[in-house]
């Protein structure tokens, strides 16, 4: 075996192994400074820039950089570019039109990224999926679900549906919808809510919660408690406020409405008789 | 140890297993010293006590709590409280309106309650913990997209240091504002970014750094010095809380706010 390799490599002319070297050389040199650049310009150039930026930044540095490599090794390979190039715009044609769904997912990532709706880390809500933005890439962005499931959703499919950043301003308003029986106090409900509004500690106190009557409904009148809060607070305002709201109206005594039904049976009338 | 009023801020040392407590009326903080371990705790009180005090008591007297904090850090017993003003801008709903007309300016004392920060002394010197000694509200200044998060304090305007209560956990700033516009100031609210200033020991109370604020008018940001040598109304005044941001003399900042943002249906 060993004699065998021994005889093909005797074999081989030291010309293509001298091209064998310089495409190797080629390779690894080139890749290597791709590499160096996408590092330095991600950790040093745009230290300050958003996460989104670098990302950016460093994939078009790499795609160029592969690109720019290969020609190189096609080059040693005495491969003739323009003619390679002008060959591959014909070939882009038809695989363009064989792949219409990449390309569009490619300009609709374009667009994302000039249009900035969003940056990585954003917390966004696509349809029924809500999630951290983990990368927007060409063709698809990936989001990372609060039950920590990979979702990607193609960029196609971004651009042509309503998608909610929920983190792009620094306070929101969380709504607590809910009904109070009709023979409650309302005054009462009124002042109840303020307080809670105000004793929470996660709750800002400016912008001031929003208290509203809101509609009068089958079951009860509906009540709107709109607080606002810091976008880092949610999950503590949501669990503390409706703790407090529901201890405060047990003790206070102010009821909740449930769904229900008062039946009549009317004595003589035509369903009883 | 017994210690009352301002003397609360004197450095103390906590032998091995050993407790020592700090009582103020809104905030108790007990630290207790196991080998290389402070242990801390900070309970809410109800403040119905006005002083300050400090003092240690047997380990069988502390409180029984889950929310004891283990911090380990190999110093000596030596430790220093330290008050320090809060980690964001606070601003002040003044209790009555006023307003300042044109081309006038004034002199307001404003009361601060401050945080207590707790760090070991020597070599070693370390922070161990920070409380706020007066649980603000938490509150937004600006619009909904720009502005910022803040501490609210509902506040007496003084115009005399003489009618400020001496207090061991309220630092006292003084506010000097000119109104230098051709509008009237309404004071509503004003935002003062504290983690700009630093706390001044007095012999009865603590102050924060002088400011002196020009309106120049509604559509424009205001100017704002921070007098960085203290206060003039005490002599003798030694710094014992740096600020945490240290600021230039000279700031452009919005400070009052008047205008309505929408932020309702």
């Amino acid at each position: 075996m060993i004699r065998q390799i021994t005889v093909w490599l005797q074999s081989i002319s030291p010309e293509v192994l001298t091209k064998a070297l310089r495409v190797s050389l080629t390779i690894l040199i080139g890749l290597f400074v791709v590499r160096v650049l996408a590092v330095v310009t991600q950790r040093f150039i745009m230290r300050k820039s958003t996460a989104q930026r670098q990302m950016i930044a460093r994939k078009i540095i790499s795609y160029a950089g592969f690109f720019l490599v290969l020609m190189g090794v096609l080059s040693e390979l005495g491969l003739k570019l323009t003619a390679l190039l002008g060959a591959a715009g014909i070939v882009g044609i038809a695989v363009g039109f064989a792949s219409q769904t990449s390309v569009s997912n490619i300009i609709s990532g374009l667009f994302l990224i000039s249009e900035k709706p969003f940056g990585v880390g954003d917390v966004i809500r696509i349809g029924t999926t809500t999630g951290i933005i983990q990368s927007i890439d060409l063709l698809s962005i990936k989001i990372r679900t609060f039950d920590n499931l990979f979702v990607r959703i193609p960029n196609e499919k971004i651009l042509s549906s309503e998608v909610t950043n929920i983190t792009r301003f620094p306070i929101r308003r969380m709504d607590i919808v809910f009904q109070v029986d009709y023979d409650q106090d309302l005054n009462k409900v009124h002042e109840l809510l303020a307080e809670v509004a105000r004793d929470n500690p996660w709750s800002l106190d400016e912008p001031v919660p929003a208290i509203i009557f809101s509609d009068f409904k089958e079951s009860g009148i509906e009540v709107l408690l709109g607080l606002w809060f810091a976008k880092s607070d949610f999950m503590e305002l949501k669990n503390s406020i409706m703790k407090d709201i529901s201890s405060l109206f047990a003790s206070e005594g102010v009821r909740f409405a449930h769904p229900n039904r008062l039946v009549k049976i009317v004595e003589g009338s035509a369903a009883t008789s | 140890m017994q210690k009352t009023g301002i003397a609360v801020w004197d450095q103390v040392e906590i032998a091995q297993r050993q407790c020592a407590a700090w009582r103020f009326p809104f905030r108790s903080i007990w630290v207790e010293r196991i080998e290389s371990e402070w242990h801390a705790l900070s309970l809410p009180e109800t403040g119905k006590r006005s002083e300050a005090r400090s003092m240690f008591i047997p380990r069988t007297q502390k409180p029984e709590s889950s929310r004891w904090r283990h911090y380990l850090h190999r110093e000596s017993g030596l430790v220093q409280p330290t008050p320090v003003l809060p980690d964001r801008p606070i601003v002040v709903r003044p209790d009555r309106a006023l307003t300042l007309l044109p081309g006038q300016s004034t002199i307001f004392f404003l009361e601060i309650p401050v945080w207590f920060r707790l760090s070991t002394v020597g070599p070693r010197a370390a922070r161990i913990f920070e409380e706020p000694l007066c649980v603000l509200t938490r509150t937004w200044f600006g619009d909904p997209v720009t502005g910022e998060l803040c501490w609210g304090l509902a506040a007496r305007l003084h115009h005399s240091i003489d009618s400020v209560e001496t207090s061991a956990w309220i630092a006292v700033c003084p506010l000097m504002i000119e109104n230098d516009s051709d509008t009237d100031l309404d004071f509503e609210k004003i935002c003062l970014h504290v983690e700009n200033l630093s706390v001044f020991r007095g012999t009865l109370r603590l102050w924060a750094n002088s400011l002196n604020v020009i309106f120049k008018g509604p559509d424009q940001a205001t100017q704002i010095e921070i007098v960085h040598t203290p206060p003039g109304f005490e002599q003798g005044l030694t710094m014992v809380g740096a600020a945490r941001q240290p600021a230039a003399g000279w700031n452009i900042r919005k400070t009052f706010g008047m205008l309505k943002y929408f932020t309702d249906f």
